[in-house]
């Protein structure tokens, strides 16, 4: 626990400097910054080393990965998030988006560290499975991706809004063009999509191994297929219709916002897929 | 070791005599330095200044006006009522600032610092430099770079075909792959057009009411003139419109940019009005993925870049005499034996 705190404040510091970063031009902030991601990166994973030492001293767990519960899933989901970012910034030194980016990270072990409950219990036998290995990893790396784009996404309606304006200010100089914004976020998309997809294909084969039948209309089956939907309309509206910019980036963010629907929301209402209610 | 300088510039001396400056050949005033027994000198020579940099090795040194002298004996002309001259550390920070940008029209610009490596690699061709010299114009070049680096001098574009490509570039990113539409054979168009070329524009279209003056400008620039009824038409691929016709009534009407639109799938649309009266109707920037930029948006940003450069100077100085006092204290050292050393440290 102690390691994921401190994973979490140097994530809140990491986000702290991107912004400072952002509208200042002094490279040593984006320097720092990268930096405390690398040491917050570490901490998190030492964190979910001694998680999944504590998680396997309950038999029946051994060698499934601790995601069964709320805490678990936003733990990796934020670990993947920062860890994406760490490697593409160290690679090709985007600091400037990690002011859009980063909050997902924070807000994603911030939650784990102050809402979620890390209680270790023993997994029921429907979900001790190879497949708890596979399903959620997939489905929030896809989540992980849509929240990338979500960043972009904002980068670009202030980019969008600055030139529209006729008053750039000197951010307008330091954000990536609309053109390469634009097609960040579909590219990111274009790689989330198809993840997401097999990600539910995959739970379908597990729900058809584990209760007997491949969909059952559950909610969190429901919201996942609208996600689906979703970010399939807006693939389709960019190559058929030539959507791009400020509405495509509108299109993406209700896709991202049905996506923390059915991380979070949707725990209140399924009786399958209840981890956060407790129920699952 | 001692060094002098003697120069004229856009700030005192009229076009004409540095006009007649510019054309005086240099070998000429390397071989009368050398007869005269000074064996390192640097010629910088612009269009916005002329400038003598002499350094004595060895032989007794001469105070600035002796150079002054000189080259009024070279030239013919009678330049002291518009030359000034320096000797010692004032010489040292007075390269610096030039090198900086600081003495320049346009405050921080960069074409200088080019220009004092040419004069630099001039001299050296011509062997008239040594250790001294060798050492003050690197050290010259270095604190040019450090000080558009450090400071915000040479931050944000100065004329407005400049604040508009840059604009393009906010758009588009990289102009490699864009076409270009220009409205009007005018010289306003002409610069912008050219800006945009200088950025390797994919195409580059022109279009003007009398055909023949669209054909004369696009044979001129390695452009495609367009018939003026055909340029509807060629809304529909173009990227980035330069409009600047002499016409009365807008030639570009809102309409005709929301058809171009649909055939367009969503690529972005940067026009640039730079016509008094003007050529687009005001209509056409409410449009999604158009981006309408008139003459006064851009001066309105030149003018901005140019007040937020003017606080900056200060620290430039600032600078520039620190660097300045730090050469001189190698300077004294210099055949002592125990020389200090100058390094680039922070220059990494």
């Amino acid at each position: 626990m102690f390691c994921l705190k401190a994973a979490f404040a140097l994530y809140a510091a990491a986000t702290a400097l991107a912004f400072t970063y952002l509208f200042s031009k002094d490279e040593k902030w984006s320097l720092w910054m990268l930096r405390l991601m690398g040491v917050g990166v570490a901490f998190h994973v030492a964190s979910f080393g001694f998680r999944l030492a504590l998680f396997w001293q309950i038999p029946e767990n051994k060698y499934f990965l601790p995601i069964n519960s709320f805490f678990g899933a936003l733990s990796y989901l934020s670990l993947a998030v920062a860890a994406v970012f760490f490697v593409v910034e160290g690679r090709h030194r985007l600091g400037i988006l990690g002011a859009f980016v980063l909050p997902w990270a924070t807000i994603g072990a911030g939650a784990a560290v102050i809402f979620a409950d890390p209680a270790i219990k023993g997994l029921s036998p429907a979900l001790q499975s190879y497949w708890i290995n596979i399903h959620p990893m997939v489905l929030m790396t896809a989540y992980a991706a849509f929240g990338n784009a979500f960043g972009v996404g904002v980068a670009l309606l202030i980019q969008e809004h600055q030139i529209k304006s006729r008053k750039p200010t000197e951010l307008c100089y330091r954000l990536p063009s609309i053109e390469e914004l634009d097609n960040l976020n579909y590219r990111i998309i274009v790689f989330g999509f198809p993840v997401l997809t097999v990600g539910i294909i995959m739970g379908g084969i597990w729900a058809y191994n584990a209760w007997g039948r491949f969909w059952g209309w559950d909610a969190k089956e429901t919201w996942a297929f609208i996600t689906a939907l979703i970010y399939a309309g807006f693939l389709h509206m960019r190559f058929v219709k030539g959507l791009r910019g400020r509405k495509a980036v509108y299109v993406s963010m209700i896709g991202f916002a049905s996506v923390v629907f059915t991380f979070i929301g949707v725990n209140y209402l399924s009786e399958l897929h209840g981890y956060l209610s407790g129920r699952g | 070791m001692s060094l002098i300088l003697v120069g004229l510039s856009h700030k005192n001396a009229p076009l004409g005599v540095r006009e007649n400056l510019a054309v005086l050949s240099q070998a000429k005033v390397f071989e009368r330095l050398r007869e005269a027994g000074a064996s390192e000198a640097v010629v910088l020579s612009t269009c916005n200044r002329y400038e003598l940099y002499v350094c004595f090795n060895g032989v007794e040194s001469k105070p600035p006006s002796w150079a002054l002298n000189l080259l009024e004996k070279i030239s013919g002309m009678s330049l002291s009522a518009h030359a000034y001259q320096r000797g010692g550390p004032g010489a040292v920070e007075h390269l610096f600032s030039v090198a900086s940008g600081l003495d320049s029209l346009v405050v921080g610009e960069t074409e200088i610092l080019g220009q004092v490596k040419d004069a630099y690699e001039a001299a050296v061709a011509a062997k008239m430099t040594g250790k001294y010299s060798n050492v003050l114009f690197q050290r010259a070049l270095y604190v040019g770079k450090k000080v558009r680096n450090d400071t915000g001098v040479a931050v944000g574009q100065t004329s407005t075909a400049s604040v508009a490509v840059q604009l393009a570039e906010t758009i588009f990113g990289s102009l490699r792959g864009s076409s270009v539409l220009i409205l009007g054979a005018g010289s306003m168009a002409e610069l912008t057009a050219r800006h945009l070329q200088s950025h390797k524009v994919a195409e580059l279209l022109i279009s003007n009411r009398t055909f023949s003056r669209a054909a004369g400008l696009a044979g001129e620039m390695k452009a495609e003139a367009i018939a003026w009824q055909m340029f509807p038409e060629a809304l529909k691929k173009v990227d980035i419109v330069v409009s600047s016709t002499g016409s009365e009534k807008p030639i570009l009407t809102a309409d005709m940019v929301r058809s171009a639109l649909e055939a367009r799938a969503g690529r972005s649309l940067f026009i640039i009005d730079i016509a008094m009266p003007r050529d687009v109707e005001e209509a056409a920037a409410e449009l999604d993925h158009v981006y309408l930029y008139r003459l006064e948006d851009l001066e309105s940003i030149v003018a901005d870049n140019l007040k937020n450069r003017g606080g900056e100077v200060r620290l430039a100085q600032e600078l520039v005499a620190a660097k300045a006092k730090e050469f001189c204290a190698w300077e004294s050292t210099l055949g002592t034996g125990k020389e200090a050393s100058l390094k680039h440290s922070e220059a990494v």
